[in-house]
């Protein structure tokens, strides 16, 4: 922005407010201990990749946690404090965590994972979160695998950080949350601070040494009803699909976590997650678009997660999760339920100043 | 300026109105044919809209769903344009403010209805923020069963969306709560949707239903606040359901708001059913009025208790004529009843005293009794009366009078044996009164007309404005009239209100004197049958709809009833505020 104007000073405003609700929110969580030689969580899936389905070992590496979060962070994530006190984890104690995921791995799977995830609720690519000689021993560990996804904001994408992982071998992917297409909903109703524009630029960045973009999207965030929601999604994913590099958009739906504004909405009655119905009907809109666009629900049936009328919950569930891997949206034309009705009554009828229209 | 709405009608904090629209639409009534929404800023930049003069338009708005903090609401405030179309501004509960909008639309409202005192904080909090003629909106909670508690706390639009929304659930929506459409055994409905089998009503028949009963209940309120009568409908209607029933309890403890917009009388029906009614804004104003406003002139004389009767005025009825026989005028009339407390003779015509009717059954709760044995106490601490004849039945209202004596030093004759009205009862009446002197007729009217003055204007205006010396009684009870001593007519008694219309004459009297003056000053013109808003520039915040109030500006001085309460004149841009009754150019 070149010259100061009344938008960008309410935008200045709406982040202070946003940063200081959330930050008195996380301070109600209190302080927990993490030890630092374990990671936050880890886990193995399948996953749907430009190369095809693999065996995924998903990593939460417990960096220290998000820099932004503790300025106050996203209206939706409750994950800063899933962190170590004083907010810094040293290489020693990274690589115990790898080690502890590995050891993980060898117990729970017959071989090893394809496909490597590793998220930091925050930036894998931030030195100041992963020190370079960690991340460059984390890229030697992993060299023998086919593809690997390591989570960051867009400001830390820089070429000579990715290609860590492009030299030794690995289709490389950086995941990176961008929510939205939308700057106005990621600044207003996210409270993230960056814009389209740099995520572009990441993109760039990770194509130079061949890597590609990972977009993670948010259906749904706090004060968008329900067909609002819906269609920024349908626009996000198109948006994201003319971006070079970027093969993949994971769109998840909002649930409802501890300690967030969208917590505070929640408990008030002013925030319900989205439908499974919205969800189904986005990934089946954007099928044709040239982009792997996937849905991982969670906590999906629950009043705290995307949820129907909990009759077809589980129903329309395993439909989103037979699209993430084959792609074909004909899967929705196998499942319905009454409450598509209401669905539609919602989508029609929900507004920013009468929502939740219905449970 | 609200140009585009006007309320022509209230029933306490609820209003009928008109949305002058191309097409004018009445209010309460579903909104969703109505309202074009401009759509939201938390999504995008909107430019001002078009707009049009068929539609109110809801200006680019952001929501605040409930449980947004106070911050947030603060930061993200919008600017609301300045339009000359029919408007809606989407307000908070926290950050409602006047926008020139002619439609607040109260956001988050799906998450305070059903809870009664969010419900209760957020209705006043907007209400009393936003100027008193514009339209309140409560969007996606309207339901048959709550749209009455909705409209008698002050809301004029709600809309089919909540309706609409559980019919496609297969919930059936009634006026006594909701039902699931499985278990239902027959439609309990006349409705076009319902003139089918049951076995073929699937869910967009319970849809239009549901919308159905939602118009069909809008309809019946509208007809009970063109009658004066909501607050009898709520306490029953309401009652289906705990939060409204919790609802309209928790206004009743708003007093400020709620006794600002009643009205000090009314022609109609006051039906006390139920307890709540001990509540009233009307009940609680007469018990305080008779108790603390009113003068006692008649207490050299023995205080004669006696039973409320079914018919009103009670003097009309067969029970106080025999009373009336028996006693000869030899004791002051006060009868006794809940749920208005007591009623001195002087005060039976006045509103609510000869206009409620109440459940009689002998047996009184322990509410009742401590209601009217409370009111019986303060009226004996402001009154010297020699003795006490209490003709009353031993049912509730000699434990009353047993207990509102109690350690007073006055003599209590009780003369009831079995029923007041008996041979034995009236004979001991009669007796009890031996040697008594009589009131006389004079004494009783000019009586009358101080007290309904003490009661409507304040304590002691009965005799600032008829002072025995100058002061002329004339007409025949109920309709009378008092005179100055020149014979220049002051004031009427109005038989069907009980309360004093005054003339010019009495007017100036009134507006001269130390009795508090309620005021409506006004621009320079002269009024002639009423005076509108516009023309208003200042009004006294104590009066009442159906209040006397003095009309005065440069040009005129005029008396008249205010149609709306004091604070709602001032604020108000449209319509009628006083019915003026006598004017004349200064």
């Amino acid at each position: 922005m070149s010259k100061p104007s009344p938008e960008v000073y309410e935008q200045g405003r709406g982040m202070d407010a946003h940063n200081q609700v959330m930050r008195e929110l996380r301070a109600e969580k209190g302080n927990k201990e993490y030890d630092p030689h374990e990671p936050t969580r880890v886990w193995l899936d399948e996953d749907n990749t430009p190369d095809g389905v693999y065996q995924s070992l998903t990593i939460i590496l417990n960096t220290g946690g998000c820099r932004w979060a503790r300025a106050g962070g996203c209206t939706m994530c409750g994950y800063v404090a899933e962190s170590v006190e004083g907010g810094s984890v040293g290489h020693d104690a990274l690589m115990d965590q790898i080690q502890a995921c590995l050891d993980h791995e060898a117990e729970e799977a017959d071989d090893e994972s394809g496909l490597v995830k590793i998220y930091t609720s925050g930036s894998f690519l931030d030195e100041r979160e992963v020190p370079a000689e960690t991340r460059q021993a984390i890229a030697d560990v992993f060299a023998d695998r086919e593809r690997i996804v390591v989570e960051s904001l867009p400001d830390f994408v820089e070429a000579e950080r990715v290609s860590d992982f492009t030299d030794v071998g690995l289709e490389t992917d950086v995941a990176v949350g961008l929510e939205t297409a939308t700057d106005r909903v990621r600044h207003d109703c996210v409270n993230k601070y960056f814009d389209f524009a740099d995520f572009e630029d990441a993109a760039r960045e990770a194509r130079s040494v061949g890597a590609g973009i990972k977009a993670y999207l948010l259906m749904k965030p706090p004060f968008l009803s329900e067909s609002e929601a819906v269609a920024d999604m349908k626009d996000s994913i198109a948006r994201c699909a003319a971006v070079e590099g970027c093969h993949t958009v994971s769109m998840n739906p909002t649930n409802v976590q501890r300690y967030t504004m969208v917590d505070q909405l929640h408990f008030r009655g002013g925030y319900r997650p989205p439908w499974l119905w919205s969800v189904a009907e986005v990934l089946e809109d954007t099928a044709d678009e040239d982009v792997i666009v996937v849905s991982d629900p969670v906590g999906n049936g629950s009043d705290r997660g995307p949820h129907n009328c909990g009759e077809c919950d589980d129903l329309v569930y395993e439909a989103i999760k037979d699209f993430d891997l084959r792609q074909d949206p004909s899967v929705f034309d196998e499942v319905s339920c009454e409450c598509e009705a209401t669905h539609e009554v919602v989508l029609e009828r929900e507004t920013s100043y009468n929502l939740p229209l219905a449970e | 300026m609200t140009d585009y709405f006007e309320v022509h009608r209230r029933d306490a904090a609820a209003r009928i109105g008109e949305l002058r629209l191309a097409d004018p639409v009445t209010t309460p009534c579903l909104a969703d044919d109505v309202v074009t929404d401009a759509g939201s800023l938390w999504n995008a930049e909107r430019e001002v809209p078009e707009g049009d003069e068929s539609r109110v338009t809801i200006l680019p708005h952001r929501g605040f769903p409930r449980g947004t903090a106070a911050e947030v609401q603060e930061s993200f405030a919008v600017e609301h344009p300045d339009v000359d179309y029919p408007s809606g501004a989407v307000v908070s509960p926290d950050t409602a403010a006047n926008h020139g909008a002619d439609v607040y639309v109260v956001s988050g409202a799906p998450g305070f209805v059903g809870h009664a005192s969010s419900f209760r904080d957020a209705v006043i909090d907007v209400r009393e923020a936003v100027p008193d003629d514009t339209a309140l909106y409560l969007s996606g909670v309207a339901t048959p069963s709550n749209v009455a508690t909705l409209v008698s706390a002050g809301v004029d639009l709600v809309d089919g969306d909540r309706a609409v929304v559980r019919g496609t659930q297969g919930r059936y929506l009634t006026t006594e709560g909701e039902h699931d459409l499985a278990d239902l055994d027959e439609l309990p409905c006349a409705c076009p949707a319902c003139q089918q089998p049951l076995a073929e009503f699937d869910r967009e028949d319970c849809v239009e239903h549901n919308v159905n009963a939602l118009e069909a209940e809008l309809a019946r309120v509208r007809g009970r606040i063109r009658q004066g009568r909501l607050r009898d409908y709520v306490e029953g209607q309401a009652r289906h359901e705990a939060w409204t029933t919790a609802a309209f309890r928790e206004f009743d403890q708003q007093w400020g708001y709620v006794e600002e917009r009643t009205p000090v009388e009314r022609d109609s029906l006051l039906l006390a059913a139920s307890e709540d009614t001990l509540r009233r804004v009307e009940i609680q104003r007469f018990a305080e009025r008779v108790t603390a406003r009113y003068t006692p002139r008649l207490d050299d004389y023995p205080l004669l208790l006696v039973p409320c009767s079914a018919r009103k005025p009670y003097s009309d009825s067969q029970s106080h004529r025999q009373f009336q026989d028996a006693a000869s005028y030899r004791g002051h009339v006060v009868s006794m009843t809940s749920p208005i407390g007591v009623v001195p003779t002087e005060l039976e015509l006045t509103y609510p005293a000869q206009h409620y009717d109440s459940v009689v059954t002998g047996r009184w709760t322990e509410n009742e009794l401590d209601f009217v044995t409370s009111v019986l106490e303060r009226y004996l601490d402001r009154t010297d009366y020699p003795r006490i004849v209490a003709h009353v039945p031993d049912e509730g209202y000699r434990e009353i009078v047993e207990r509102a004596t109690a350690g007073r030093d006055i003599p209590v004759t009780y003369t009831v044996e079995d029923h007041p009205t008996t041979d034995e009862s009236l004979g001991e009446l009669n007796a009890a009164l031996q040697g008594e002197d009589q009131i006389w007729v004079q004494e009783r009217e000019a009586a009358t007309l101080r007290a309904v003055a003490d009661y409507q204007f304040g304590e002691g205006a009965g005799d600032v404005l008829f002072a025995p010396d100058d002061f002329e009684l004339q007409g025949r009870y109920p309709k009378l009239q008092a005179l100055d001593g020149d014979g220049e007519q002051l004031a009427a008694l109005v038989p069907q209100y009980g309360t004093l219309s005054l003339s010019l004459a009495g007017a100036r009297k009134w507006a001269a004197s130390d009795v508090p003056t309620k005021r409506v000053e006004i621009d320079s013109f002269v009024p002639r049958g009423n005076v509108l808003a516009p023309g208003v520039v200042e009004a006294d915040d104590a009066i009442r709809p159906g209040d006397e109030v003095v009309v005065e500006g440069p040009a005129a001085f005029a008396v008249g009833r205010a149609t709306v309460h004091g604070s709602a004149m001032a604020d108000a841009t449209r319509g009628v505020v006083v019915d003026v009754r006598h004017s004349e150019e200064t």
